[in-house]
């Protein structure tokens, strides 16, 4: 695709060279670099909301037996912990970094949409207060899990239109930053910055933007559904009036498959960018990479069925979702060798990014491992509704997605802000929560062979050690999280001044390192020249 | 959604921007009404 000519990106008379002053430079924001610090200042004010309902979760299951809270305040926690570290805290990360560093990294000077971006942006605080008020409804906030599935949801109080709304809200919020990320991805490349030279992190959005595209209007409609069956006697989840709730279950994981992949491209990219740095060498077969990720995308677009296989379904379909399962285990094996082959002879160092993204590598393919496990359809009638799949899904979110971004704060953050931060902080940020995140969840593989069910406040005795030793790794895990805010505060008020390349190993695939750190608030004003 | 609010100033590349945005909201609002669609005719009423 053509590139933008450097005449035309280099004007932009409507700017000003300096940030608006006090409130109206964030609320009429349409810098990439502001909006990016809301995105991602918002994700982490909801990762400590979301956090402090897991807390309650690990409390209320530290002993057998109703402890601290109802059973119907429970699974109130349960559902909104997951959709508020969804909606909240990992998606709203990743657009934050896609807004700071696509635009960097192609020199771009800014994204291609900024005012859509703003309310992008800006529909999220409405859509998460809308959510947590629920709480203060009667009837409380929505308990059914955050599946939502029929008809249970469809007994949730008078919060049951706000959720809804809300979810409606983070649909049209992704759906706008998808758009962007993609308009600017293909519009707005600095002239020689051809795709195949496109970074990683990039990469990987330019692909999950598509996958938000395809999937966020699918649960759109699958609650409007919801909506309409809950208040205008339409049927359509609704046996008795001709309509099937199983369907629900095909269209909700029709969009869930491919958002769990939407919530770990990115990350992908991330790792696939850190790794080179720290290992002083190039991405091991970086085409291979894009190739990888596009099959991976292509793939969790039919591969839904292994949520439902307890439902019971025909044979071919099962031995069919099975097959497509476990076929993505091909495009992330490729991805594993390759970053394992970066490390390999590499003149390794292990700054804090480095730590997350090796901690990432081991972790994440724990959680893959116990998925292979879970796709297999009569492995999975035992482990279906179980604990076990409790901890494959955490092994791919917190050290997966999560340590990802983390991991990808800690390589960009000197960036922003000029300075370096705390190694010494960061790094028993990071030791806490690699060792405290697997006595969280690695004993929930145990419970869920045993039989543990999900989603319950209470449990048979023989389960109490465990979910001891899990509720203890839970407190310490999310205490240790206050001193990654300490890190970022400390960074963005001053310390040691940041180089350009930051990283004395960068390996400069992205623009960004092209760049003074902190980046200024106009960059690429004039489009560079990649060659 | 007009591309006056870009910062390209080069009209093809605005043009292009404003088509590939309208074209994926297009896409994104057909996935939604095409699922409502396929419901409605798939219940057995
Ligand atoms: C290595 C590839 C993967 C395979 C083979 C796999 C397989 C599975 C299977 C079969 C289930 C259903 C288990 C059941 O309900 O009985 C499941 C659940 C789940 N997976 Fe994965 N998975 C993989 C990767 C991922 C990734 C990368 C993520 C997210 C980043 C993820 C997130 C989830 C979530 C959130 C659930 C539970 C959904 C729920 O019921 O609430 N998985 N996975
Ligand atoms: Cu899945």
């Amino acid at each position: 695709m053509a590139n933008a000519h450097s005449s035309d990106t280099a004007h932009h008379d409507d700017h000003h060279d300096e940030p608006a002053k006090g409130i109206k430079r964030w609320l009429f924001a349409t810098n990439h670099k502001d909006i990016g610090t809301m995105y991602l200042v918002f994700s982490l004010i909801m990762f400590f909301i979301g956090g402090a309902m897991a807390m309650v979760i690990r409390a209320e299951l530290f002993q057998p037996g109703l402890q601290l809270v109802d059973p119907v305040f429970f699974n109130q926690m349960t559902t909104n912990h997951a959709l508020i570290m969804i909606f909240g805290a990992v998606m709203p990360a990743f657009v934050g970094l896609a807004n700071w560093m696509i635009p960097l990294q192609i020199g771009a000077p800014d994204m291609a949409l900024p005012r859509m971006n703003n309310f992008s942006f800006w529909i999220l605080p409405f859509a998460f207060t809308l959510l947590l008020s629920t709480l203060f409804v009667p009837g409380g906030m929505a308990a059914g899990g955050w599946t939502l599935y029929p008809p249970l949801s469809l007994q949730t109080g008078d919060s049951f239109p706000m959720l809804i709304f809300a979810i409606h809200m983070m649909g049209i919020s992704s759906i706008m930053g998808a758009i962007n990320v993609i308009v600017t991805i293909m519009n707005m490349r600095a002239p020689g910055m051809n795709l195949l030279k496109m970074p990683l992190f990039t990469w990987s959005w330019l692909i999950t933007a598509y996958l938000l595209i395809a999937v966020m209007p699918v649960l759109a409609g699958a609650v409007t559904m919801l909506l309409t069956d809950h208040f205008f006697k339409t049927s359509f989840f609704n046996a008795a009036g001709g309509g099937d709730p199983v369907m629900f279950e095909h269209i909700f994981w029709f969009f869930g498959h491919p958002e769990v992949y939407i919530m770990i491209l990115p990350a992908f990219g991330i790792i696939s960018e850190i790794l080179p740095t720290f290992s002083r060498k190039p991405l091991f077969g970086a085409t291979s990479m894009i190739y990888a990720i596009a099959s991976i995308a292509f793939l969790s677009f039919i591969v839904w069925g292994h949520h439902m296989f307890a439902d019971g379904m025909p044979v071919a379909a099962q031995l069919f979702y099975m097959m497509s399962t476990m076929l993505i285990a091909v495009p992330t094996g490729v991805k594993v060798f390759n970053w394992t082959a970066t490390m390999w002879r590499g003149s390794l160092s292990f700054e804090p990014p480095m730590l997350f993204a090796i901690a990432f590598l081991f972790l994440f393919s724990i959680g893959g491992f116990s998925g292979l496990m879970l796709a297999i359809v009569p492995a999975d009638f035992q482990y279906n509704q179980t604990y076990f799949v409790v901890a494959h899904f955490h092994y791919v979110l917190v050290p997966g997605a999560i340590f990802g971004i983390m991991a990808g704060v800690y390589y960009w953050l000197p960036k922003w802000t000029g300075h370096m931060y705390s190694m010494g902080l960061a790094k028993t940020h990071f030791w806490l929560s690699a060792i405290f995140v697997n006595v969280l969840f690695f004993p929930q593989h145990f419970l869920g062979l045993a039989g543990m069910p999900r989603r319950i406040p209470d449990y048979a005795v023989q389960f109490t050690d465990w979910n001891m030793v899990s509720s203890i790794g839970g407190f310490a895990f999310g205490l240790s999280q206050i001193l990654f805010a300490v890190v970022i505060i400390q960074c963005a008020r001053g310390g040691k001044k940041a180089t350009a390349v930051v990283w004395e190993g960068t390996h400069p695939t992205g623009l960004e390192w092209t760049l003074p750190s902190p980046a200024p608030y106009h960059s690429f004003t004039t489009a560079p020249e990649v060659r | 959604m007009s591309a006056d609010q870009t910062v390209v100033s080069g009209e093809s590349v605005r043009r292009r921007i404003r088509n590939g945005a309208l074209g994926l909201a297009c896409v994104a609002i057909a996935f939604y009404l095409g699922f409502i669609a396929l419901l409605v005719f798939r219940s057995h009423y």
